[in-house]
């Protein structure tokens, strides 16, 4: 139960070229009002031992000294107007991305309760942001109803997003890892499930995530706009679900994680799962047969899935780890007449049937 | 008056007026006062006598800070554990906003000036009553009205956008009662405003004969500052909420950007009163503390003009500042760097008024009954809040810990750390003028320790979180935030048993207590030279003042001397030809005149 007492942290990260510059300021603030506060509780104890009422000690009259007053207006003053000069030169930097981050815009749209991030190259990300450690990128945002905040503490970095106009910050991430992201504008009921992951990548992890393979976390879809988030439309739309799922009466091998393992085949020989073999396995599926189950996916044509589109699905296939495949919901209907469906449901209308009118 | 020499009778202090014959509460114990000339429910409830008006504030607003205390523990207590250990989500929303709205409209703005500023301050500067006694009545039922309305609104519909009721969130999002509830802010800001009103004419039109401005109390310096702002603020928050409720009810677009509004103009207009009004809260404590401190270590306070000037300079800067909470809002570099620069000025009066205090005690005989450790607290905790503020005042520094719990942390060490204590400080010095009894001793102090552990060991660990950037208002958290938390709810019960203490003592002193007599701290303020509890119109008749508001220090009294024109002239009219006094020669010389 007291789990949560590992290590607890104590200061914050420091994952971007600003957070370092920030932490300057802070410490520096930090110091001179533990130096002030210091002054004021040494004379306060000192005042109350050396002072309490002794008998016979009566107290002085005094009622001040412009001398000292003038002293301790002018010192906090001194000391307020660096805190002012330089934290204003801070916000500068806060605010003024640079210029080498000017064709690396992410955008970020927040909405009750989700955060909504495109990249420059229109790749898409659902309550993550996926940025490369030690490039610049800048960062604008706007929201669809009420105020958020786009926070990541790793970054001392926020800035309020506002329906109706643009707020803008930059990053330049220096240390790879994975980060909070935090809402913090109270934006209403799930103000605080409103939170995500920076995810700072090495450039070789950055390259492979556009490609859409790598996955940052255990989430179990590829980021949007990936080719295998295009083939796992595609796998859904193509109902290989249907027979390809993790649930008892399934007709085929599930498709987790078999990429570039050794698949049994009738016949006693194996195979590697390779891009190959997956390829063969949808075109021409009668070809290698996995051992234990009946040939019955039936081949998929160009006619059905293009070229362009049988990479995406491999690439989706690549992409499945155990545990990501979806299960069979209203999302996912299982294929219209297949064999399988369960009796109770109403028969429903043959989805071969050209429809009258046109393609569809 | 002009015959002769007026010399005090020997005294170990000296009073703003001259000792008359003194009247003991034990020598007249069937004395009527303002307690008991009138009886039965109604003479209560009609009464337009100032410190009977006090003290039905006292009630209501204790009440509304039980009520405000037991949201502020439900929501401790849900954030013991990562995912919320007791509360829905809504439900958290609602319990978050309920202390944090009944805490400032309903405590910490009336607390003060309603039950000690309507108590002292006629009696401080040697009036009858208010300037305008109906007024004053009316105003508390139009506060107690308001107050009502908006707890009863709390109860059956809720409210869920914070104390700050951001649109577009408030105006459209919202399922909750947000127009009731704005309309029991607005009702009470009326009281706010009539209050104000009513301060204003009694000190500037019903101040004694002798009680010059350079006279006055320093709480009357903070209570009038006050009550400027109350004036000049509450017809602005009173204005926005009316403009929130208009465009929830009808839909015309004036901060949703979808019907062509702008939410940040809400912003501006929220917090060009709420900026000022968080002076509201806290200038009234420093008042009290100028009275407790001074008393206590039987000392003048410390430069009476800077502190009182910097009470006024709070109330004008303060008005100034309001865009610091919107740095990071989109306001515009130049607006923020302004915003800011005015911040760092403002935080300057209040440096000071730390500094002089501190000094004040420098050469006092210090005791240390309830009321000093609550004004000690006050110092202690309320430099810890006025430092951390300057983090959030500072623009860069500011974005990192803007809606963090650092920011929870600052302003509770200002507002709990700081007015409560006050509040608390104010409460036990004047208690046994208010009921003419006193109350235990050891029990007032351990109660004092009690709260300033509790609370700074409550709002030190958010420090920390605040910085690791966990956001305010959230009842989920990441799990490695849950120790601090932990240690916070377990700070803050203590903490509320703290606050439970007062009322049993204080409750057992009204009955047990003994008779405090007249003056029990033998302090100079006017309103201790009447009989305790006073009598209906304050005084027997009306007092004189010949002197400076804390002169403490002069054991064997003034020796007060016409001059030649007839007038009697006091020491602060600094003349060594014609003042002498038992002090240390030449201090007396550094009084600014």
């Amino acid at each position: 139960m007291f789990a949560f007492m590992d290590t607890p942290p104590i200061l914050p990260e420091q994952a971007s070229e600003f957070s370092k510059e920030y932490d300057v300021l802070f410490w520096y603030i930090m110091g001179v009002c533990a130096l002030g506060s210091a002054v004021v509780y040494s004379l306060l104890i000192y005042c109350c031992f050396v002072f309490a009422k002794k008998e016979g000690v009566a107290p002085k009259r005094i009622l001040g000294s412009n001398k000292l007053e003038f002293i301790w207006t002018i010192i906090p003053l001194f000391f307020f107007l660096s805190f002012f000069v330089w934290g204003a030169r801070l916000y500068d930097v806060a605010i003024n991305p640079p210029p080498e981050s000017a064709d690396r815009e992410y955008t970020v749209v927040g909405k009750q309760w989700m955060w909504k991030v495109q990249h420059p190259t229109g790749h898409r990300e659902i309550n993550e942001i996926t940025l490369q450690e030690g490039v610049a990128v800048r960062i604008t945002g706007t929201s669809e109803d009420v105020i958020h905040d786009f926070g990541i503490p790793a970054f001392r970095s926020k800035f309020d997003v506002v329906p109706g106009r643009y707020t803008s910050a930059w990053y330049k991430p220096i240390k790879v890892g994975s980060y909070h992201l935090f809402c913090d504008q109270y934006c209403g009921f799930a103000h605080s499930q409103m939170v995500g992951k920076v995810n700072v990548l090495s450039q070789e992890d950055y390259a492979s995530f556009l490609e859409g393979i790598y996955r940052v976390r255990d989430g179990k879809n590829p980021v949007d706009g990936s080719p295998a988030w295009e083939g796992r439309k595609l796998f859904l739309k193509l109902q290989c679900l249907g027979c390809h799922n993790k649930e008892s009466e399934s007709r085929a091998p599930t498709l987790e994680g078999i990429y570039k393992t050794k698949r049994a085949l009738q016949g006693g020989t194996t195979v590697v799962a390779d891009d190959t073999y997956l390829r063969n396995s949808i075109r021409n599926p009668m070809l290698q047969v996995r051992d234990g189950w009946k040939p019955i996916m039936p081949a998929y044509t160009r006619n059905q899935v293009t070229e362009e589109e049988l990479l995406n699905v491999i690439s989706y296939l690549k992409s499945l780890k155990p545990g990501d495949l979806p299960s069979r919901t209203e999302m996912n209907p299982v294929p219209v007449g297949a064999p399988n469906v369960d009796t109770s449901a109403p028969p429903a209308q043959p989805s071969t049937t050209p429809k009258p009118g046109g393609q569809p | 008056m002009a015959t002769a020499a007026i010399e005090t009778t020997k005294l170990d202090y000296t009073p703003q007026m001259l000792p008359e014959q003194e009247v003991s509460f034990e020598k007249n114990p069937e004395k009527l006062h303002y307690l008991n000339h009138q009886t039965g429910l109604l003479s209560w409830l009609l009464t337009v006598d100032h410190k009977r008006i006090g003290l039905m504030y006292l009630v209501s607003v204790s009440v509304f800070f039980l009520f405000g205390g037991i949201a502020a523990g439900l929501v401790r207590t849900n954030l013991i554990t990562p995912t919320g250990a007791i509360l829905e989500l809504d439900q958290y929303n609602k319990a978050f906003t309920a202390h944090g709205t009944i805490m400032l409209f309903l405590f910490l703005i009336p607390v003060i000036p309603g039950v000690l500023g309507n108590f002292l301050v006629p009696m401080m500067i040697g009036a009858k009553d208010m300037a305008f006694p109906k007024l004053n009545l009316a105003s508390y039922y139009v506060w107690v009205a308001g107050a009502l309305f908006f707890v009863w609104q709390l109860m059956v519909g809720g409210l869920d956008t914070g104390w700050t009721l951001y649109p577009p969130y408030s105006s459209k999002y919202s399922h909750t009662s947000v127009m009731y509830a704005g309309l029991g802010i607005f009702i009470t800001g009326f009281s706010s405003i009539l209050t104000g009103i009513n301060i204003i004419a009694t000190v500037h039109k019903m101040r004694c004969p002798g009680m010059t401005w350079g006279r006055l109390p320093l709480f009357i310096w903070a209570i009038y500052a006050t009550s400027v702002i109350q004036l000049l603020g509450t017809p602005v928050i009173a204005v926005t909420v009316a403009m929130l409720a208009v465009e929830r009810m009808t839909g015309t677009g004036i901060f949703d950007p979808n019907i062509g509004g702008d939410p940040i103009l809400f912003q501006h207009m929220f917090w060009f009163y709420s900026h000022p009004a968080v002076y509201i809260m806290i200038l009234p404590g420093m008042g009290v503390i100028n009275e407790v401190l001074t008393c206590f270590s039987r000392k003048n306070i410390f430069g009476y003009k800077a502190v009182a000037w910097s009470s006024v300079g709070i109330a004008v800067v303060g008005f100034l500042v309001w865009g610091h909470h919107m740095f990071l809002a989109g306001q515009g570099y130049y607006l923020a760097m302004v915003f800011a620069l005015l911040t760092m000025l403002v935080a300057v009066p209040s440096a000071i008024k730390v500094f002089n205090w501190t000094a004040t005690l420098y050469g006092g005989s210090i005791t240390f009954q309830a009321p000093m450790l609550f004004a000690i607290g006050f110092i202690i905790l309320f430099t810890i809040g006025g430092v951390t503020g300057l983090f959030l005042g500072t623009l860069g520094t500011d974005i990192h810990l803007h809606d963090t719990y650092f920011i929870v942390a600052h302003f509770h060490y200002v507002m709990v750390g700081g007015m409560m204590f006050a509040w608390m400080a104010g409460l036990h010095f004047w208690w046994p003028k208010i009921t003419g009894k006193t109350y235990s001793d050891f029990w007032s102090r351990l109660a004092a320790i009690v709260m300033m552990v509790g609370l700074a060991l409550t709002f030190a660990p958010l420090f920390v979180v605040g910085y690791l950037g966990m956001p305010r208002r959230y009842p989920n958290y990441p799990p490695e935030f849950q120790i601090y938390n932990v240690l916070s709810t377990v700070a803050a019960y203590v903490q509320g048993i703290g606050y439970m203490m007062p009322i049993f003592y204080l409750g057992a002193s009204l009955f047990f207590g003994k008779a405090a007599g007249n003056n029990p701290y033998k302090a100079t303020g006017l309103e201790w030279q009447t009989s305790s509890p006073p009598p209906p119109h304050n005084f027997e008749s009306t007092p004189q003042v010949y002197f400076g508001p804390y002169e403490y220090a002069v054991a064997d009294g003034l020796k007060i001397v016409p001059l030649n024109d007839g007038k009697i002239h006091d020491i602060h009219h600094v003349d060594p030809d014609f003042v002498s006094i038992n002090a240390p020669a030449g201090k007396e010389a550094t009084h600014g005149s």
